[in-house]
């Protein structure tokens, strides 16, 4: 039961404001949420004086609903984060510039996202057929037929129909289905150099432009990796149960068909060694990064960052191989690409420290990227992908890739 | 409507002023108003967009208004839509100019496109105009029974919009039972699921008034609707989803049969990709399982798995959410996850919030087990670059070494914490080991060779500080130079600020004097002279109190101030279990982010499903309860009340067992860390025990006397009704009419203090002497209460009263407003005595 929504600008302003209902939200609670101090302004759900708050921040951009009445602070954030997907789904993006030059159709969302408080269709599909996007191809027909509506004659079928998820007929002249299993690998290795933890969230992403009502059945060589799912709402439940079998009728277009956790890896892929000793206000620093279990495919887009310590004055860092870059707010960038064949990468020099200080107490925490294409890191396989009944030129395709979510090293 | 302010607020020299802009505007609208020709739309269009954009960035252009109406005759969509968007946010302002809106919106409610339609209707029930209501009729009862489901969704929540319009009109239409009848048999999900949240709301509402309306409202929780919505739950969408599962967490079922269906049925609600509706069926599950134990824990291993990932897998924001309801249930079932301890470790990138979270999840599983594992973790967390993290996890290692049993290696930890040499570390850490201390005497030795190396001169913090000079004072005989360290802290006495550590000076020095005489003497009359001439009340009076124990008999001021203490086997907890209780009957809810029961921050008028008041925040939230809502703050406030207070009971205890001859008031459950308490308690104690003293004690015993129990309450002199009754807007018209006939200042005696940690208590006391509570806000130390009372027989005569209560200070001040103002004076009498009860047995 939200009263009100606001989209505030990374400076406070307020950029569009979405009343719900009858109780109008005065705009002046968005100048009290902006002064509170940063501490409490960060927390998701907030008390003010006369509402209670719920904000999400994504790419510079506030999301602000406000409420009077209990109601599951759950269902607030998600309703947001939602809103955010949606807005920058077809927005191509979240900024400032977009919103404003696009505010109408932002109000045009909101108004089919949420009535009355209540939050109502949120499928990106379903809203795809009622609005459509600004894109190029829209703008360049209105400019060709004259018809400048960027609404849909007929209403969307998929809204009446017992499948949401889906139009009623779509037809394609060629029938494509990709699949594609995206993993993030988090990681943290602690002070002594073990693994104390060790995940991958991954999703099985598809995009499907199939004709007519196209029935699927998806199957992993191994499944019984797979530790805790989600399924998007076109998963029948019991085929998995007791088959551990996907079948669905598939959402026409872009989808998450399902989420998975798979906990307790036993190794990254990399190791990272670093050693600081530090000695009558100087440190010296050396960092080694290796492979420590081959996946089997290369490991791309290698880099490695930390926080230099307040303490540290200047800094002289190196490396005999890939870039290494200090920002001013001492965020030290090391991007390494691929690990060479003939030499360990390493990073290597000296921090001075702040005078007075004769040795370190702060220590950083290395925050590693890489990512691996080909590969799921989990080791999930897809076997196959059936359809009841197949369509002319059919094309079937898969994927995966790797690439590290939260893979802190600790020193 | 909006308010001018906020564009005034932020000026940016692109935008326009707003004045001759909205004028030209006008002009421009009202020529294309009756053109026909083609290409009108375009330019409509782009006016249009202008004034919404206006709207948008706050400038005021409702006097377009009319204009925006006349030009409203399109076949434009998208014009339709901003005109709609217009009218609906206007038209509260112009309930005259909107008759001209009724006309088009009609109209086109009648069009062929469903859409169309539907956007006409919505925009149509948002314009909340009363006395256009008859308008709405119409349109809404062919809406509900179009051919189109995307029409009918509209219409059964425009229905809930006419009924907080006019709920008589609605009524009066006869809509409930249409809606009803649609619930239980249209075939779109969306209109089933918008019928149930609108007859939710309309039902309870009428309720109160309506026998008819309640029994419909008992009907929603039959076995066979809620049979009927669950079997079908996967048909509707996510929200709808919530809706419903939070409609079936109110069922009662009838047998465990019932209860195993329900379970089976909602099973796979748990795999579901939204986070509400997992946590939804979460607690679903929790609440069917509470009468059956064992089933209840395999409910708990069930529902783990789910929460954990998405912990791990959504936005932190999403995390934050998920956690606070995990700490929640480990509170509850500590063992649950015990052993996925790793989920809760911080990772660098993660918001603060999200992490202080997890530090209190850390905590509260930290077991036999894996106590080890989990202060490794925190350790590290200690010498990380993130200062507010480093702080939480200290803390956090002390909370677990006060838990534990086996606190060896953690004791080893935290003096290593020590001997990292940062200040904010060192503070931390302080205040832990005294804690400790006074948990575990026996690691006494150990810590206090560390702690005897520390210079007090690196330590700014008051906590921190105190903390050192309460253990140079209660282990002087173990450091050899604790005499002359505390000297030296005396002599910069103008340079201390801070009360708490000038309080704890004082304290010191006469534990450090009774151990070591000699040395400390000279310091010790430095610290009473400096306390007795102190600002601080405190100060000067615990400064004088000494002052005259002293000067009565060494011995007894020794049996006072430093007795053989008793290790504290259990902190006092700043949650009782009736609370926590609470909190878990309103799981899914605010209450659990703020941690505390939702009467404790909603205030009775909005504590119903859905109502709301447009003047919010006139009487139920002060400004300095809002500030105390903020959680951080909060924390930091129990935190130093714990501290405090246990810090007091320790003295208190002791007090009690040297003088066990007299009787003095138990105070093991107060929580307040107050002086004048400490006075009230050991003031009768000194007395009793010399009887024949011949000091006048009564100066300084005045205060604390009088917050003792009064003699003999003396009859009331007014007779109040028991049963009156008063709605609260009509407490606020009066409260604004009537001048304050009196004001006036009194105690409240330290049981009541202690009883007010449950505000609620004072309310039920009150009442039982026919004062009721209207509202009621506030955190420790300061609450509010609104009260009214009416004189018996005479139901004309009201008494209205504000009672700020102060729990620190034990004082109370209340304001009287009467109807009739000659008995104000009367009735303040009645309510102080009332007051003065409060918590007694």
């Amino acid at each position: 039961m939200l009263q009100c929504i606001f989209l505030l600008s990374d400076s406070g302003e307020v950029m569009l404001e979405k009343q719900l209902t009858g109780h109008r939200v005065d705009r002046s609670i968005c100048a009290w949420f902006w002064d509170q101090p940063d501490s409490f302004k960060s927390l998701p759900v907030i008390a003010s004086p006369t509402h209670y708050l719920f904000q999400i921040v994504r790419d510079g951009i506030t999301f602000l609903a406000c409420t009077q009445v209990e109601m599951p602070p759950l269902m607030g954030i998600e309703f947001l984060c939602r809103v955010a997907d949606v807005l920058s789904d077809y927005l191509g993006g979240l900024n400032e510039d977009l919103v404003k030059d696009n505010f109408i159709i932002v109000y045009e969302l909101l108004d089919e996202m949420i009535d009355n408080g209540f939050p109502l269709t949120t499928e990106p599909n379903i809203l795809r057929e009622m609005i459509a996007p600004p894109n190029l191809v829209t703008k360049m027909l209105s400019v060709v037929t004259g018809n400048a509506s960027n609404v849909s004659d007929t209403l969307p079928s998929g809204a009446g129909s017992c499948v949401p998820w889906r139009p009623t007929d779509p037809k394609y002249s060629s029938n494509e289905v990709y699949v594609d299993l995206v993993e993030e690998m988090d990681a943290i290795v602690n002070r002594d150099g073990e693994l104390v933890k060790c995940e991958v969230y991954g999703e099985v992403q598809m995009s499907s432009q199939l004709t007519g009502f196209p029935d699927l059945t998806l199957s992993f060589a191994n499944p019984s990796v797979l530790e805790d799912m989600r399924f998007h709402p076109c998963v029948r439940f019991r085929p998995w149960e007791s088959h551990q079998l996907l079948s669905f009728v598939p959402p026409d277009g872009q989808f998450k068909l399902m989420s998975y956790m798979v906990k307790k890896l036993k190794n990254t892929p990399l190791y990272v060694k670093p050693q600081i000793t530090s000695d009558s206000g100087t440190c010296r620093v050396s960092v080694l990064v290796g492979i420590r279990s081959d996946p089997g495919k290369t490991i791309e887009s290698i880099t490695l960052s930390f926080q230099l310590p307040h303490c540290v004055s200047s800094a002289d860092l190196s490396s005999n191989h890939g870039t290494v870059t200090i920002l001013s707010n001492k965020t030290c960038t090391w991007t390494i690409g691929r690990i060479p064949s003939d030499k360990t990468p390493c990073l290597s020099g000296t921090l001075a420290l702040e005078t007075g200080l004769e040795r370190l107490h702060v220590y950083p925490t290395f925050k590693v990227g890489f990512k691996i294409m080909g590969i799921a890191l989990s080791g999930l396989r897809i076997q196959k992908l059936d359809l009841q009944t197949i369509p002319p030129r059919l094309y079937k395709g898969f994927r995966a890739q790797t690439r590290a979510g939260d893979f802190d090293v600790r020193l | 409507m909006a308010p001018p302010a906020a564009s005034q607020r932020y000026p940016s020299p692109s935008q326009p002023s707003g004045k001759s802009e909205v004028t030209d505007l006008k002009s421009q609208l009202r020529q294309l108003a009756g053109s026909r020709a083609p290409g009108v739309d375009d330019s409509k269009r782009d006016l249009f967009k202008k004034v919404i954009s206006y709207m948008t960035i706050g400038i005021d252009v409702s006097s377009v208004f009319g204009e925006m109406v006349m030009c409203s005759a399109t076949s434009d969509i998208v014009l339709k839509k901003m005109c709609y968007l217009y009218v609906g946010n206007y038209a509260k302002g112009n309930p005259d100019l909107s008759l001209l809106t009724i006309n088009f919106l009609q109209r086109d409610c009648k069009d062929q496109d469903p859409m169309i339609r539907g956007l006409a209707l919505r925009s149509l029930c948002s314009l909340r105009v009363p006395n256009l209501v008859e308008y709405l009729v119409g349109p809404l009862g062919s809406g509900l029974k179009d051919n189109n489901s995307y029409v009918r969704t509209i219409a059964v929540t425009g229905v809930l919009k006419l009924y907080h319009i006019s709920a008589s009109t609605c009524i009066d239409a006869d809509f409930p039972a249409t809606l009803k009848s649609l619930m239980l048999h249209d075939s779109d999900a969306q209109v089933v699921a918008n019928c149930l949240s609108a007859l939710q709301e309309i039902w309870s509402l009428e309720a109160s008034h309506s026998e008819e309306a309640c029994r419909e409202k008992e009907s929603l929780l039959s076995k066979p609707v809620i049979y009927y919505f669950l079997n079908r739950i996967k048909e509707f969408n996510e929200w709808a989803q919530c809706l419903i599962l939070e409609l079936a967490v109110k069922y009662v079922p009838s047998d465990s049969n019932d209860i195993f269906d329900i379970m089976n049925l909602l099973e796979d609600r748990l795999q579901h990709a939204n986070g509400a509706v997992v946590l939804a069926t979460v607690k679903v599950f929790l609440q069917l399982t509470l009468s059956m134990t064992d089933v209840h824990q395999q409910v708990y291993e069930r529902i783990k798995s789910p929460l954990l990932t998405l912990v791990s897998s959504g936005s932190p924001e999403q995390s934050y959410a998920i956690l606070s309801h995990l700490h929640l249930l480990v509170v509850r079932a500590p063992f649950i996850f015990a052993s996925d301890y790793k989920h809760f470790y911080c990772q660098y990138n993660e918001p603060a919030y999200v992490k202080k979270l997890k530090l209190e999840m850390l905590t509260a599983i930290a077991n036999e087990s894996n106590t080890y594992e989990i202060v490794t973790e925190l350790c590290e967390y200690a010498a990380n670059v993130d200062i507010a993290i480093a702080r939480e996890s200290v803390r956090a290692v002390g909370k677990i070494a006060l838990q534990q049993y086996d606190v060896n290696a953690i004791v080893d930890r935290l003096l290593q914490f020590l001997e990292m040499e940062k200040d904010y570390v060192t503070a931390e850490t302080l205040v832990l080991v005294k804690d400790l201390l006074r948990k575990y005497p026996q690691w006494s030795h150990d810590c206090i060779s560390v702690v005897g190396g520390i210079s007090s001169k690196n330590i700014q913090e008051p906590k921190a500080k105190s903390a050192l000079i309460w253990m140079l004072g209660e282990y002087a005989q173990d450091m050899s130079d604790a005499p002359y360290i505390l000297e030296n802290l005396i002599e910069n006495w103008e340079e201390e600020h801070s009360a708490e550590v000038r309080l704890h000076l004082l304290t010191a020095a006469m534990k450090c004097f009774f151990k070591r005489p000699p040395e400390t003497q000279k310091a010790l009359g430095i610290a009473l002279a400096a306390g007795m001439a102190d600002f601080h009340q405190d100060v000067h009076d615990r400064a004088l109190f000494y002052y005259r124990v002293l000067q009565y008999d060494v011995h007894v001021a020794e049996r006072v101030v430093s007795p053989p203490k008793q290790a504290v086997s259990v902190f006092a907890d700043t949650q009782s279990s009736e609370i926590k209780d609470r909190i878990f009957d309103e799981f899914n809810s605010l209450s659990v982010v703020y941690q505390k029961p939702s009467y404790m921050f909603t205030d009775k008028e909005h504590r119903g499903p859905f109502e709301f008041s447009d003047e919010i925040g006139n009487i139920p939230i002060t400004p300095e309860a809002s500030g105390d809502i903020v959680p951080a703050q909060q924390f930091e406030a129990n935190d130093k009340d714990l501290l405090l207070s246990t810090d007091e009971k320790d003295d208190n205890k002791g007090v009690s067992i040297t003088g066990s001859a007299y009787t003095a008031p138990s105070h093991d459950n107060s929580n307040i860390s107050s002086q004048m308490q400490e006075l009230a308690i050991s003031g009768p104690a000194t007395s009793a025990a010399t009887p024949q003293s011949s000091f006048d004690f009564d100066d300084i015993f005045g205060l604390g006397l009088s917050t003792a129990p009064a003699p003999t309450p003396s009859p009331p002199l007014l007779k109040l009704n028991p049963r009156a009754a008063l709605d609260p807007g009509a407490f606020q018209q009066k409260w604004r009419q009537l001048p304050i006939s009196l004001t006036q200042d009194c105690s409240v005696n330290p049981q009541g203090i202690a009883a007010l940690t449950v505000p609620q208590s004072l309310i039920k006391h009150m009442q039982s002497h026919s004062i009721h509570c209207i509202a009621s806000g506030g955190q420790s130390p300061n609450f509010k209460f609104f009260f009214f009372a009416q004189k018996e027989s005479e139901p004309s005569s009201n008494y209205f009263t504000e009672c700020v209560i102060n729990s620190s200070s034990a004082k109370a001040q209340i304001k009287v407003k009467a109807d009739e103002q000659s008995t104000s004076q009367a009735f303040a009498t009645v309510f102080e005595t009332a007051l003065s009860e409060f918590g007694m047995p």
